[in-house]
């Protein structure tokens, strides 16, 4: 079986036909069969084009030129709010461009870039870099894959494990973007602002002795590695905010050590405010010189929780004033010393690692 | 269509398991057919790192389905789950054109191997929900399909996230082993 879409195909067919009476050597232009999608004479006939009419073959057609950028070359470019709509979208062999991808999108793919910086806001699907060199970039997303890529900078918020194969030189750092319509895309696509896994990259290809993969400075800032979009671009209108405290995904520490021995486990149960008070528990929290080490959403049976594991010296009892003066009518979960307090945090976020595992 | 019923279709063989082998590119939406079957929430999928496998049982008869990890480098490891299926599924990202020469040389690999000779095989041209998602002639086309001559095949147009068309892929699927058990 040779492959059309294959410059070249495998030595192995050649050898077998020789050798397996079944096989037929040569294309014939005679078959049997009457269609091209399937040979199951035995089973009866059925082909899937024309009888079934699914999604796919009902919606308006559009051009895929629109959602795709190809071969551009220093210059800025991207998409506005309101422009994918959820659409799929491909970036390709762009050179030294600044791109800003302002919406949200089912799934982006980045192929054979080089030395640019890019903006992808929320993706519900997976963003995969292939063959990429020199990128710093901001990306939201549930799946992050990169392929042979070389020396990148990636602030993620990433909803599972990122992966890296073949690649050497990345960085990442948590996700610091604003600009107003974000937050509903983030909805649009699916994701939890509290939900990033940007930290513990998994590597496919790891070489002894060396690490293909670290983590950015932690005062490291966005803008320092991805500008604004130039005063005079389409992009103007957009009301970006590099300033971390009105990241849209709250900055985490991730893997990192922390600062503090103590930490203290915070949990909003499901219910109308759970993502304007867990938001408002991080700003109080950080206000108070506290760092939220990692937060979760967590499905149980009466709704997503969100868990936030908070840090820093006294701790818990700045935790516990907190939500008897702010949040005294809000069904919230404090732990009530400092001495259990690291044991509510690993049995919490251990249970909830094993169920957001598959 | 879940796991249950797709067991139930399927006739009592002598060893009383029907294995099946979904297997493709990395990020081609096996793991989301696989919870898709399985009637999970397919909203939060990690990449797989090893292997993902559902089972179920009715009467004494199980069905397992095992989904494998498709990055490049882990690839060669896919031989280790090749004995004794019975069938083979293989996702296509029907919206990954840049990577449709690739995928078609694992195919043709996959159907040269001695472990799966006959092996009856499943194409589901996945991300039909996509914008630029080829349909699946222009993919039975491209990979030469209509070249297969040694064992049942079948490709079949879907998307594991809405669901549509995998019912009509697993319809397929039960009928290829039942028709190899006889």
């Amino acid at each position: 079986m040779g492959c059309f879409f294959s410059k070249k195909s495998k030595r192995k067919s050649g050898d077998k036909e020789d050798r397996t009476p079944t096989t037929t050597t040569v294309e014939t232009t005679t078959t049997v069969e009457t269609t091209t999608t399937s040979n199951a004479v035995p089973l009866g006939n059925s082909t899937d084009e024309a009888p079934k009419q699914y999604s796919w073959d009902k919606r308006e057609k559009v051009d895929p030129k629109d959602y795709m950028l190809t071969g551009l070359k220093d210059v800025t470019v991207g998409r506005l709010p309101g422009k994918l709509n959820g659409q799929q979208f491909v970036i390709q062999e762009c050179e030294n461009c600044n791109i800003y991808v302002l919406d949200h999108s089912a799934t982006i793919t980045i192929d054979d870039c080089v030395n640019c910086r890019i903006v992808l806001g929320p993706v519900k699907g997976s963003v995969f870099f292939r063959d990429c060199k020199d990128i710093k970039c901001v990306v939201a997303c549930q799946q992050f894959r990169t392929r042979d890529c070389k020396k990148m900078d990636v602030f993620l918020c990433c909803a599972t494990q990122p992966i890296i194969e073949s690649s050497t030189g990345m960085k990442f750092g948590c996700f610091q973007y604003f600009y107003p319509e974000m937050a509903f895309h983030f909805k649009d696509a699916g994701l939890s602002i509290f939900n990033n896994n940007w930290s513990n990259i998994h590597d496919f290809t790891p070489v002894s002795g060396e690490n293909n993969w670290s983590l950015l400075p932690e005062a490291s800032a966005v803008q320092d590695f991805v500008p604004v979009p130039d005063a005079e671009s389409e992009f103007k209108s957009v009301r970006i905010s590099n300033d971390p405290a009105r990241s849209i995904v709250p900055l985490t520490k991730g893997g990192r050590r922390k600062d503090s021995e103590e930490s203290c486990l915070f949990v909003f149960f499901a219910g109308e405010y759970t993502t304007a008070n867990a938001r408002k528990m991080i700003d109080e929290a950080t206000a108070k010189g506290f760092n939220s080490a990692e937060d979760l959403v967590e499905w149980i049976t009466k709704g997503p929780v969100i868990a936030l594991e908070l840090n820093g010296d006294g701790v818990v009892e700045a935790c516990k004033n907190i939500a008897n003066e702010v949040f005294s009518g809000t069904k919230v979960f404090v732990s009530d010393n400092k001495n259990t307090s690291s044991r509510d945090v690993d049995s919490f976020f251990n249970f909830a690692d094993m169920q957001m595992g598959l | 269509m879940g796991l249950l019923s797709i067991l139930r279709k399927l006739k009592s063989t002598p060893d009383q398991e029907v294995r099946i082998l979904l297997l493709g590119l990395d990020n081609g939406g096996k793991t989301t057919l696989l919870k898709q079957l399985a009637s999970e929430d397919i909203s939060h999928i990690t990449p797989t790192q090893g292997f993902n496998i559902k089972s179920v049982q009715s009467q004494g008869f199980k069905l397992n389905v095992w989904d494998i990890g498709g990055q490049r480098k882990i690839r060669p490891y896919w031989r280790n789950y090749f004995e004794n299926t019975d069938v083979l599924i293989y996702v296509i990202d029907s919206a990954d054109r840049k990577r449709f020469e690739e995928t078609g040389q694992e195919l043709a690999e996959l159907l040269d191997e001695e472990k799966l000779s006959g092996v009856p095989v499943l194409l589901f041209a996945n991300k039909q929900d996509l914008l630029t998602a080829a349909p699946a002639s222009e993919i039975a086309e491209g990979l030469n399909l209509h070249t297969i001559r040694d064992r049942m095949w079948q490709i079949q147009s879907c998307s594991a996230l809405t669901g549509e068309g995998i019912q009509e892929g697993m319809n397929w699927v039960c009928k290829s082993v039942n028709s190899k058990k006889k």
